[in-house]
C-alpha cells in the first residue's frame, strides 16, 4: 500500500513510502520481545552505553581518583584528598591559564558568532558561484587543526613572518610586530586563529537555519515597511535563536577545552601567558609526569562546562514553554 | 538604480570578498610554501629579495620528499582507516540510541539522554591518562584499535544528538500506520524510519569523519611507532627535525592531509546542510 | 594411540623408539625442521622476529642520525634481532616517556636528557652491569653523570654523551666595531651587543619553553651572579637572594639593549635559523650552527656571497659574572624501560653501541656537537682534524654543573626544570615585571616543589 506523507519543510517532505506487507501470522517470540518498548530501548542503547561506559565513565571515575592522589609517572600514589586542587588554585600559572581560558572562549565565541552570522546572511543570497564559495568557506573547519595552525604559526614567525613583511613593505611598521613573542599579542593571535577556524561552522549551521525561514516572512515584513536591519532583528533573529543557542553551546564546549591550537601555536608561551587549562594540564600531567596534579587541573573545567550546558537547557526549556 | 548598485557593492560584494580572502589566504600561503624551493623560504622579513606571494621557480620537491622520505602515505592510510571505522561505529551506536531516545518511551529516558550528552563535556585531557591504563589492560597500545574504540566517545554524543533531532521531525503517524498494518516495531524502525533519516545519517557521518580526522591528543598519546601514526601526529612529530622545521614539507603534508576530508565534503556538502536543517528544526 | 600428524622418515628417528618420539614430537609437527627450532633455542639469539625499538631525539646534526640508522642493520645482525631507531622532537620526549610508562608499552630504550633518570627512576632498569665495564675501559665517566644517571647508588641509565654549548658569533661584525676577542664579562657583552643591535644585528637568545637553549642560558646566568635555586642540601629554597635579583636586573637591561626581542617565542631552532639568515650577531648554541653552516656552505652565505661558516667563531663559555663563570651542558643517556620485554637484548644493544668502533664513528660524525661521556674521547684523532672553532668543545664536559646546583640533581630539580621556572623568571622580567617581584614569584613556585 502506498500512502503519501506530508511533512514539514524538513527532510520528510513529499515522500512516498512503500509499507511492508501486512503480517498474516503471529510474530515469533523474539520479535514479540522487541515489541516491548522498554526492552527494545534497552537493546538499542546497549552498544552506546557499553562503549561510553568503558571508555568514558570508567576512566572518568579513575581520573577523579587520580586527581585525589599523589600519583606521578611510574609511582602509584597515595590518597591526598583535595591537596592537588588547592595547589592548583594557588598556582599563579594555573590562575593565568584559567583566566586565559575564559578570555579566549569569550572573545572567540563572540567573533565567531558575529562573523558567522554575517557570512550566513551573505551566503543566503543568490549569486554566481554560490556553491563554490559555500564549499570553500568550509575549508578552515575541514583541515586538521594542527596543520592549519602550523600555517598560521609560520605566518607569525618571529623572524620570517609574511605579515610583518607585508606591513613593512606597505610602510605601516618599522620594527616587527611581536605576534607570538608578547603575551597579550599571542593571546589575540590565538583568538584570531580560533575565529578563523570556527567561523565556518557557525556560518554553515546558521545558514541551514536561515534556509528554514520561509521567504514569505521576509516579504511580509518588508511590505510592512521594515528595512534590512529591522527585518533581521525582528523576523530572522527570533527564529534563529534555537539554532544559534545550540551552536554557541557546542562551540563554547569545544573552545573552552581546546588543546591543539595553543599547543601548536605557542605551546603555552611566552612564559605561560597563553596557557589554557587543557594545555597546562597536559604540561603538568604528561610533560612533567605529575599525573595527579594534571588530572586535578583538568577537572576544573568540568563545573564551568556543566554550568554552560545547564544554562542552555534551562533557556531552551523556557523558550519552548513560552 | 545606481543607489541600489552602490549598496549592493558595499554591503554584499565587498564583505563577501573580504571573507573569502581572509578565509582562504592561509591556504594560498600553504600552497605557495609547499611549492617554493628551500632557498627562497628562509628569507628574513626585512630582506629585500623576499617575495613571499609568488615564486618563479616552483618545485615539487617537497611533495616528493614527503612521500618518499617519510611514512606519510602510511599516515594517510592509517588516518583514513581509523576515521572510517570510528565513524561507522559511532553512526551505528548513534542511530540506535537516537531512535531509542527520540521515539521510545521508557523509564530514565530523559536521564539517559542527558547522561550521554554530558559525556561530551568530559575533557580529553582528563581522560587520556586513565584511558592509557585501560588501553594497557586490553593490550591495545600502539594499535589503531586504541583510537577506533576511543574516538566514538566524543563522536557518539554528537551523532546521537543530531539524529535524535532528525527523528523528532519525522511524524509519528508513519510508524503508527506501519504498525497498524502489522509491521513490527523493529521492522518499522529499520525499513521506514532509517531510510528517511539518510540525509541526517550522512550529515552526522561527515561530521564524525571530520572530527576523527582532526583528532590529535589521543593519537599523540596512544600511538608510538612511525608507521602507526595518523597524519596530524606524524606531521607534527616527524617534520620538525631538530633545527629545522621542514616548512616546505610541512605545508605539503598539510595540503595532502586535508584532501581526503575535503573530497568527502565536496560530495556531501549539500547533504550536510540539509541534514543540519532537518535536525535543527527538531 | 597417537596418530602422527605427518609422516616422519624413520631414518631420522633415534633409537628412542618411534612412538615415543612421535608422541613428543607429534604435537609440534607441521613445522619443517624440528631440529632447527631446537638449535635456535640453544643459540644466544632471541626468538625470531624480536624487535628492539629505540627512541632518541632528532639530532641537531642530522648526519648523526643518519649514522645511527646506518648502524642499525649491523647491530641487528650482531644481536640477532631487529633494531630500529625512531627520532622524535626533543620536546616530545618527556610526554612520550610518560605515555609509554603509563600505558606499559612502547620503546625498549628511550633517551634521557639532563637528570631525567631521577624523575622516572621507578620505571627504569638497573644497568650498572653495562655502565661500569664501559667506564673502566674508556677512562672513566665525567663527574656530571654520577649525578644525572645514578639514582640512589644505582646506575639507571647508560651515559651516552654530552652536548656542549658556546657562543657562536660573527667575527667580521665584531671586528668592525673594534672587538677582536669576545667580551669576557657580562657587562662587556652588553656594551658590545648594544652597539651591534643599533646596527640591526642583535644578540639572539631563546627564552621560550624548549628543552635546550633557554635553560643552558638561564641557569648559568643565575649562577654567574651568585644565585641558586636551593642550598647544598637541596631542601631549602634560596632563590630570593641579592645575586638572583642582580642577575634578573642585568637580564632586563641586556634584553632591551642587546637582544632580539622575539626571543620570547623562540624554541631551540629559531636562533639557528635566524643566525643563518644573517639576523643575529651572536647566540648561545651547541656546535650545530657552525657545522650546519659548513655542511651547507653553498646555501648559507653572508651578504658578500661568501660561505657563512668562515665568519663564525666560538667563545667557549658564557661571559663571567661577579660570582664566576659557569656552564650547563646537556647530559645524554639511554635508559632501559622496565615495562620492556627485551631487557637483556636492550642491554646488549647498548653495549654494542658503545663499542669503540661503533661509537667512534658516530662520535666523529658529530664533529664536536656531542662529545663522549667518557674521558677517552678527548684524545680521539678527530680533534686534530676538526676546524679550529670547534676545538672549544673538546673538554666541554669537564666543566658543566647540573640542574639543582648546588643541591643534588634530584627529581625535584627536574620538576623545576620541566616547569621552566628559572627560564620564566627571566622571561617575565624582560616583559616588564619588577626584578624583586619576579624573584619572589620564582621563590613561591620553587617552594611548592622543593618544600612541598
Amino acid at each position: 500500500m502506498k500512502r503519501p506523507i506530508s511533512g514539514g519543510a524538513g527532510s520528510a517532505a513529499g515522500l512516498e513510502v512503500a509499507l511492508p506487507h501486512p503480517r498474516t501470522t503471529q510474530p515469533g517470540g523474539f520479535t514479540r520481545f522487541l515489541e516491548n518498548e522498554r526492552l527494545l530501548a534497552a537493546l538499542l542503547l546497549t552498544p552506546t552505553v557499553l562503549l561510553l561506559g568503558v571508555f568514558i565513565a570508567y576512566p572518568f571515575v579513575m581520573g577523579v581518583w587520580l586527581s585525589l592522589s599523589s600519583t606521578s609517572v611510574g609511582n602509584p600514589g597515595a590518597f591526598v584528598g583535595l591537596k592537588n586542587f588547592v595547589k592548583a588554585w594557588d598556582d599563579s600559572i594555573f590562575q593565568t591559564a584559567f583566566k586565559n581560558t575564559f578570555v579566549y572562549t569569550f572573545w572567540a565565541t563572540i567573533f565567531k558568532l558575529a562573523l558567522g552570522m554575517w557570512l550566513a546572511l551573505l551566503l543566503n543570497r543568490h549569486f554566481r558561484g554560490k556553491r563554490l564559495v559555500r564549499a570553500s568557506m568550509l575549508l578552515p573547519f575541514i583541515v586538521p587543526t594542527v596543520l592549519s595552525t602550523f600555517a598560521w604559526r609560520w605566518m607569525f614567525d618571529p623572524t620570517f613572518s609574511v605579515l610583518n613583511w607585508l606591513l613593512y613593505q606597505s610602510g605601516f611598521i618599522v620594527t616587527k610586530l611581536p605576534f607570538l613573542s608578547d603575551g597579550v599579542w599571542a593571546m589575540w593571535c590565538a583568538i584570531v586563529v580560533n575565529t578563523w577556524r570556527g567561523m565556518p561552522f557557525f556560518a554553515i549551521t546558521l545558514l541551514a537555519g536561515l534556509q528554514t525561514i520561509s521567504p514569505d516572512l521576509h516579504e511580509a515584513a518588508s511590505l510592512d515597511g521594515a528595512n534590512g536591519w529591522r527585518r533581521f532583528w525582528h523576523v530572522t533573529w527570533p527564529l534563529l535563536k534555537p539554532v544559534t543557542l545550540v551552536v554557541v553551546v557546542f562551540s563554547i564546549i569545544q573552545t573552552f577545552s581546546d588543546f591543539q591550537l595553543i599547543y601548536v601555536l605557542t605551546g603555552g608561551g611566552p612564559a605561560n601567558s597563553t596557557h589554557l587549562v587543557a594545555t597546562y594540564a597536559y604540561q603538568i600531567g604528561v610533560a612533567a609526569g605529575l599525573l595527579g596534579e594534571g588530572a586535578a587541573i583538568s577537572l576544573f573545567m568540568l563545573p564551568v562546562l556543566f554550568f554552560v550546558v545547564w544554562a542552555q537547557l534551562r533557556y531552551l526549556r523556557r523558550m519552548e514553554g513560552a | 538604480m545606481i543607489e541600489r548598485r552602490w549598496k549592493k557593492w558595499v554591503f554584499f560584494y565587498v564583505p563577501l570578498t573580504v571573507f573569502v580572502v581572509g578565509t582562504l589566504f592561509p591556504f594560498y600561503w600553504m600552497l605557495i610554501t609547499a611549492i617554493r624551493p628551500d632557498s627562497e623560504l628562509y628569507r628574513s622579513w626585512r630582506a629585500a629579495n623576499n617575495a613571499p606571494f609568488w615564486t618563479l621557480a616552483p618545485t615539487l620537491d617537497h611533495f616528493r620528499d614527503l612521500m618518499a622520505k617519510t611514512t606519510f602515505p602510511t599516515w594517510l592510510w592509517n588516518t583514513f582507516l581509523i576515521a572510517v571505522a570510528s565513524t561507522a561505529i559511532s553512526l551505528f551506536c548513534g542511530l540506535l540510541a537516537g531512535y531509542a531516545l527520540a521515539r521510545l518511551r521508557f523509564p530514565m529516558a530523559g536521564l539517559l539522554g542527558t547522561a550521554i550528552f554530558v559525556t561530551y563535556l568530559v575533557p580529553p585531557t582528563l581522560l587520556f591518562i586513565p584511558l592509557a591504563d585501560i588501553i594497557r589492560t586490553f593490550q591495545l597500545g600502539n594499535t589503531p584499535w586504541a583510537l577506533i574504540l576511543t574516538y566514538p566517545t566524543f563522536l557518539i554524543p554528537f551523532c546521537t544528538w543530531l539524529l535524535m533531532g532528525y527523528f523528532k521531525t519525522i511524524p509519528r503517524e508513519l510508524e503508527e500506520c506501519a504498525r497498524i498494518d502489522g509491521a513490527t516495531r523493529f521492522g518499522a524502525m529499520l525499513r521506514i524510519i532509517f531510510p528517511i533519516a539518510v540525509p541526517g545519517i550522512l550529515s552526522a557521518g561527515i561530521f564524525a569523519f571530520t572530527l576523527s580526522w582532526n583528532e590529535f591528543i589521543y593519537a599523540l598519546v596512544f600511538l608510538s611507532s612511525p608507521e602507526r601514526k595518523t597524519v596530524p601526529v606524524g606531521v607534527v612529530s616527524e617534520l620538525i627535525r631538530g633545527d629545522i622545521y621542514f616548512w616546505g614539507q610541512l605545508m605539503a603534508g598539510a595540503l595532502l592531509g586535508s584532501i581526503p576530508v575535503a573530497l568527502v565534503y565536496s560530495f556531501f556538502v549539500e547533504y550536510y546542510v540539509t541534514g543540519l536543517t532537518g535536525s535543527v528544526k527538531g | 594411540m597417537d596418530k602422527p600428524e605427518r609422516e616422519i622418515d624413520s631414518s631420522l628417528v633415534p633409537a628412542v623408539g618411534r612412538r615415543t618420539f612421535l608422541t613428543t614430537a607429534g604435537v609440534a609437527a607441521g613445522l619443517a625442521g624440528l631440529e632447527g627450532i631446537l638449535a635456535a633455542r640453544r643459540a644466544p639469539a632471541f626468538a625470531q622476529g624480536t624487535k628492539l625499538h629505540i627512541v632518541r631525539w632528532n639530532d641537531f646534526i642530522p648526519e648523526a642520525d643518519v649514522e645511527l640508522k646506518r648502524q642499525a642493520p649491523e647491530a641487528s645482525k650482531a644481536l640477532g634481532a631487529e633494531v630500529t631507531f625512531e627520532f622524535i622532537n626533543a620536546n616530545d620526549l618527556q610526554p612520550r616517556i610518560t605515555a609509554a610508562i603509563q600505558s606499559g608499552s612502547g620503546a625498549d630504550i628511550i633517551q634521557m636528557l639532563w637528570n631525567w633518570p631521577h624523575l622516572y627512576a621507578n620505571a627504569l632498569v638497573d644497568v650498572g652491569d653495562v655502565v661500569e665495564p664501559i667506564g673502566k675501559a674508556q677512562g672513566g665517566y665525567y663527574d656530571v653523570f654520577s649525578s644525572t644517571a645514578k639514582v640512589g647508588g644505582r646506575w639507571l641509565a647508560v651515559p651516552h654523551g654530552t652536548g656542549g654549548n658556546a657562543i657562536a658569533y660573527r667575527r667580521s661584525w665584531h671586528e668592525e666595531i673594534g672587538v677582536k676577542e669576545f667580551p669576557k664579562t657580562w657587562d662587556d657583552w652588553r656594551e658590545v651587543g648594544k652597539k651591534l643591535k643599533a646596527k640591526g644585528k642583535p644578540v639572539g637568545q631563546a627564552l621560550g619553553h624548549s628543552f635546550g637553549d633557554p635553560p643552558t642560558f638561564a641557569y648559568p646566568l643565575l649562577w654567574d651572579f651568585g644565585g641558586a635555586e636551593v642550598d647544598k642540601t637541596g631542601k631549602k629554597v634560596v632563590i630570593n637572594s641579592k645575586g638572583a635579583i642582580e642577575s634578573v636586573k642585568f637580564m632586563q637591561a641586556f634584553w632591551k639593549d642587546a637582544c632580539d626581542e622575539g626571543g620570547l617565542a623562540w624554541d631551540d631552532t629559531n636562533n639557528n635559523r635566524a643566525f643563518h639568515a644573517g639576523e643575529l650577531s651572536a647566540t648561545l648554541n651547541g656546535a650545530s650552527i657552525y657545522i650546519v653552516a659548513k655542511r651547507q656552505k653553498d646555501k648559507l652565505k653572508n651578504d658578500k656571497g661568501e660561505p657563512l661558516f668562515q665568519d663564525i667563531e666560538h667563545a667557549a663559555l658564557l661571559p663571567k659574572g661577579p660570582a664566576g663563570q659557569f656552564a650547563l651542558y646537556g647530559a645524554f643517556q639511554h635508559a632501559v624501560m622496565k615495562y620492556g620485554k627485551n631487557q637483556k637484548l636492550a642491554k646488549d644493544c647498548l653495549r654494542w653501541l658503545h663499542q669503540k668502533e661503533n661509537y667512534g664513528k658516530w662520535f666523529e660524525v658529530n664533529e664536536g656537537y656531542t662529545v663522549g661521556a667518557t674521558k677517552v674521547w678527548e684524545d680521539s684523532p678527530m680533534w686534530s682534524k676538526v676546524d679550529k672553532p670547534l676545538q672549544v668543545f673538546r673538554q666541554a664536559a669537564r666543566q658543566t654543573r647540573m640542574l639543582g646546583f648546588p643541591g643534588p640533581a634530584s627529581a625535584k630539580a627536574t620538576e623545576s626544570y620541566t616547569k621552566y621556572i628559572i627560564v620564566d623568571m627571566y622571561a617575565k622580567a624582560v616583559q616588564g615585571t619588577k626584578a624583586e617581584d619576579v624573584v619572589k614569584w620564582a621563590e613561591g613556585e620553587l617552594k611548592k616543589i622543593y618544600e612541598a
